[in-house]
């Protein structure tokens, strides 16, 4: 009878409470997609002009906003987005034109002009707390219309890269409505709540507790740049929700509460066995794509010694064994970056493939059997494909389609030219085989890296102190909270910061990655570098700084801009200023039970990451399944 | 007027430099830290992908040294911030400037006291209730039992359990949800439809703290208890023929209360501090992940406005104690 009873108590249970995340909103017409920053704290707040503003990637960035250019990774272009071409500059670069897409509507019905650039600049300008002042008060002397769809900015100096501040990469500075924001006294304080939206989604509801963000298509889509260029986003509503933990994603997914979502390896592992309707961006192994424009690694601190040495920069580099090194890391999945670039297809095509005999013939100041070295291995490509076959995977022939999956080859390991390089800088072993310093103390090497032990900062020291261990030195891994500022600062040896800046992912200008490392730029320890990137490794050279001069002075469509590009990578290459490993490892899991077709490696269509400005130009592509 | 000079007083006094002390170190603590706030934005915008010109990285450090107003001295600043909280201010947001500190917190706060009060009331009444009546008949079946859960329950981490909770009661019976505070499409009110589904949002992450704070609070309370029945007092209200009820009421479980008053208290107290493990593991708003969130990134205000409120908080409640403590403790006078 208590049996019974306790049955009865449950089914009754289950029949009242089976859980229903949403309330009102048919759940066939509604994408979810995980915010992978965090909870706002402050969710009423949608006046992302402010410079600290907290979390775009709620659906501020990806549906409300739309940029003037978007720059898209997997396509290799950048899109007009609210600018109906690209910048216009005079032959000294000091004024620069934009023209506008005609057409395009605030989601109040009120158009998009001139005047809203021209007002928001120059609010922007009138006040130190919004994004993008120090730039803009820096170069404009002078922003006007020409007519309603004509923005000139006259400039200060000559700046061929001024338009770079509109190019959204995850973050530009973004239109904003005039005939709001001109009515509000204090446009700093000013909450924007409701937002007025530029793009195909409007605001529906938020979380008061800042967990969620839900949005709706506008019943204008037409007017905004995403339909004009794309057409009908499929999804009536699209719901940001910030799961936390991966086990919450993981359980929202296998329920099918969560369509879209950024994981680790394990979880993504986790979630295949759970959800049959769980895919990665590719359906087989090794699910992931050479396709986030960036690249992990290692930086070294080029201001302490001994890593202010080449030839100890270089045999650090040998004495890893890259496809052991990214199976410690990744179990093999992440593509391998010999360059101080990601190994996305657009940069292997543009810049990988062409130096790749550069890289064949590259030498190293140092004889192997009477012979310079040559320390670039192409066939790494072919040993990460060898260990994936050995775990077990099937992997294709293709050499093509291996470089796109492991990335277009790394540095030979070779342990012994790395010991020839330190023993001929006074390095020695002790009688354990342990590397000693020329003065006779043990060689200790503590590299640092952000707390936890999924994010790939952690990978990488992992397996560069496994790696550098094998090699014989002593090494430690030291997790620290504060691990970008410490970075920054420089108080560290080896950092598994990114080893250089982004590019700007669909574009072959370096100037974003070379210019960081300008001389200009270079803090001693104790000062921050300008980025906690490449720049915080404290190198400089003279070679580099003339590069970047030279591509201050072209546009950056200047097909010279490609040759510096290769100019300054062949550089990095030689000096070895930090090192390189795997492209940034984005496991995404997403969820084919409500949607398909969404940009996997079958069809790539555009980057595939929903926390990207870019992902209001994937909607249109999603398809419904039907299934309620 | 001897009650105030040589009870109220001096503890009021000891209150009010307890809370100067604790703020005191809660300022200057974070500052002594690596982490510099304004580099944690500059990182942000960076890290973000938007492009920052080299050449303008100077002048944003600068304009953001002045606007976070930590220019100046540490001294300068300290005096500065003892300025602006007696005003009852504590200054923007330096990670979410400008959003006044005290928004942050009334945000995220409501969360966390419905939550921790509900639930340390509800086990520490549970719990102290079970200890007492186990401790006294320590020799009865369902005390054993229930001595026998509690020993099981206790020792679990609590991130496990939570963990536990949410697998069973979410995935394998997904009859709660796994994250948030209410369901999305909700409209805020006073209403049934509304308070339920708070609850049921609430439900899990209620029950991991009930559950193991009911077991922890029982075990405390049953070992104090199955001391005080030893004592002579007891053995001569037994031998005096008292009913065993009045005996286990208003003798022993009465008694053996008076710590457990200072640990409700004092628990009270620290609920400003909010509930990080639970907070993370059922994606549930509150304080905790709050002030998580402001260490890392260096937020100075943010993080005296929380851990100001906690000070205060704890000394109010050890202030309380100290104050009503006589009207449970015949032996303590205010005197």
């Amino acid at each position: 009878m208590k049996k019974a009873f306790l049955v009865f108590f449950m089914l009754v249970l289950c029949g009242i409470l089976s859980f229903s995340q949403l309330v009102g909103i048919p759940r066939e017409e509604t994408l979810i997609v995980d915010i992978s920053g965090a909870r706002a704290s402050s969710p009423g707040n949608f006046n992302v002009y402010v410079a600290m503003w907290e979390t775009p990637e709620r659906g501020v960035q990806q549906l409300m906003l739309e940029p003037l250019w978007m720059m898209e990774p997997v396509r290799g272009e950048v899109i007009n987005a609210l600018a109906a071409e690209g910048p216009i500059y005079n032959e000294d670069f000091t004024q620069m034109t934009i023209k506008l897409r005609k057409g395009c509507y605030w989601s109040d019905g009120v158009p998009f002009t001139a005047d809203d650039i021209v007002y928001g600049v120059e609010t922007t300008m009138k006040h130190p707390e919004m994004a993008y002042h120090e730039q803009f008060s820096m170069y404009i002397d002078k922003i006007y219309k020409a007519d309603d769809y004509t923005v000139v900015f006259d400039l200060k100096q000559p700046n061929t890269r001024f338009h770079t501040n509109f190019v959204d990469r995850w973050g530009a500075w973004r239109p904003l409505p005039k005939h709001i924001f001109e009515k509000v006294d204090d446009q700093i304080t000013f909450q924007f709540n409701p937002p007025i939206s530029s793009g195909p989604y409007v605001l529906k509801d938020y979380d008061q507790a800042g967990y969620w963000t839900l949005w709706e298509k506008r019943e204008d889509w037409q007017r905004t740049p995403t339909g004009m260029l794309f057409g009908e986003p499929q999804p009536k509503y699209v719901l940001f929700y910030y799961y936390g933990e991966e086990t919450n994603k993981i359980i929202a997914q296998a329920n099918h509460n969560l369509d879209m979502c950024d994981l680790t390896m394990e979880g993504f592992r986790a979630l295949l066995q759970k959800n049959p309707y769980s895919r990665g961006y590719r359906l087989e192994y090794p699910w992931i794509g050479a396709t986030d424009p960036n690249t992990t690694g290692l930086i070294l601190n080029n201001d302490v010694y001994p890593y202010n040495l080449k030839d100890v920069r270089w045999a650090l580099t040998l004495a890893i064994d890259i496809t052991d090194y990214i199976g410690i890391a990744y179990d093999g999945v992440a593509p391998m970056a010999a360059l101080h670039l990601p190994p996305t297809p657009f940069y292997q095509k543009t810049y990988y493939e062409s130096l790749q005999e550069w890289l064949k013939n590259f030498t190293l100041d140092i004889e192997v059997n009477g012979e310079p070295f040559k320390p670039y291995d192409p066939s790494a490509t072919l040993r990460a494909a060898q260990y994936a076959k050995e775990r077990g995977y099937e992997v294709p022939d293709d050499i093509n389609e291996l470089k796109e999956m492991f990335g277009p080859g790394w540095w030979k390991y070779a342990p012994d030219v790395a010991e020839q390089l330190l023993l001929r800088n006074g390095f020695k072993r002790d009688k354990n085989g342990k590397w000693l310093l020329p003065d006779g103390t043990p060689w200790k090497i503590s590299i640092l890296c952000a707390p936890g032990v999924t994010n790939p900062q952690y990978r990488n020291a992992l397996a560069a102190s496994q790696q550098w261990r094998n090699f014989g030195i002593n090494c430690s891994i030291v997790q620290n909270e504060s691990f970008v500022n410490v970075t920054t600062y420089g108080n560290y040896t080896v950092s598994t910061s990114w080893p250089s800046n982004e590019p700007w992912g669909g574009h072959l200008d370096l100037f974003r990655v070379f210019s960081p490392w300008h001389s200009n730029y270079y803090k001693p320890i104790g000062e921050p570098a300008v980025n906690g990137n490449g720049a915080a490794s404290r190198w400089k050279d003279t070679r580099l700084d003339k590069i970047v001069e030279e591509m201050e002075k072209l546009d950056w469509n200047d097909p010279r801009n490609l040759e510096l590009g290769m100019e300054g990578l062949k550089v990095l290459v030689e000096d070895m200023p930090t090192i390189p490993t795997f492209g940034y490892p984005s496991v995404v899991g997403w969820d084919e039970y409500y949607w398909t077709n969404y940009p996997g490696a079958e069809n790539p269509y555009i980057i595939p990451y929903h926390s990207f400005p870019n992902f209001k130009y994937m909607l249109p592509y999603l398809e419904p399944t039907g299934r309620k | 007027m001897l009650f105030i000079k040589r009870y109220l007083l001096p503890r009021i006094v000891q209150f009010l430099v307890v809370i100067f002390v604790g703020i005191t170190i809660v300022f200057f603590v974070p500052r002594l830290t690596p982490v510099d706030p304004v580099q944690q934005v500059i990182s942000q915008i960076t890290s973000q992908g938007a492009f920052l010109d080299p050449a303008a990285v100077d002048a944003l450090r600068q304009s953001l040294t002045e606007m976070y107003g930590l220019e100046g001295s540490m001294f300068q600043q300290y005096f500065a911030f003892w300025a602006r909280l007696f005003k009852g201010d504590f200054g923007p947001s330096l990670f979410q400037f400008p959003i006044p500190v005290m928004d942050l917190i009334m945000n995220s706060l409501p969360w966390t006291a419905g939550l921790l009060i509900t639930t340390t009331i509800i086990s520490w009444i549970i719990g102290n209730i079970l200890g007492g009546l186990a401790g006294y008949f320590k020799n009865k079946a369902w005390a054993k039992t229930l001595d026998n859960i509690s020993m099981v329950l206790r020792p679990i981490p609590y991130y496990i359990f939570a963990l536990l909770l949410l697998i069973l009661f979410a995935y394998l019976l997904p009859i709660f949800p796994s994250a948030g505070g209410y369901s999305v499409g909700r409209r805020i009110g006073f209403n049934w439809p509304f308070i339920s589904d708070l609850l049921i949002h609430s439900f899990l992450p209620a029950m991991s703290l009930v559950i193991l704070g009911i077991a922890a609070n029982f075990m405390t309370m049953k070992l104090i208890v199955s001391n005080i029945v030893a004592e002579d007092y007891v053995m001569y209200a037994k031998a005096g023929g008292l009913k065993e009820s009045k005996i286990a009421f208003k003798y022993v479980i009465k008694n053996g209360l008076l710590p457990q008053i200072t640990g409700l208290a004092l628990s009270l107290g620290q609920i400003f501090g909010g509930a990080l493990i639970t907070e993370i593991v059922f994606s549930y708003p509150g304080l905790g992940t709050l002030l998580y969130g402001a260490i890392n990134s260096g937020d100075y205000n943010l993080i005296m406005g929380i851990t100001s409120l906690s000070v205060i908080g704890i000394a109010g409640a050890t202030l309380l104690v100290d104050l009503i403590y006589p009207l449970f403790d015949p032996r303590i006078r205010y005197r």
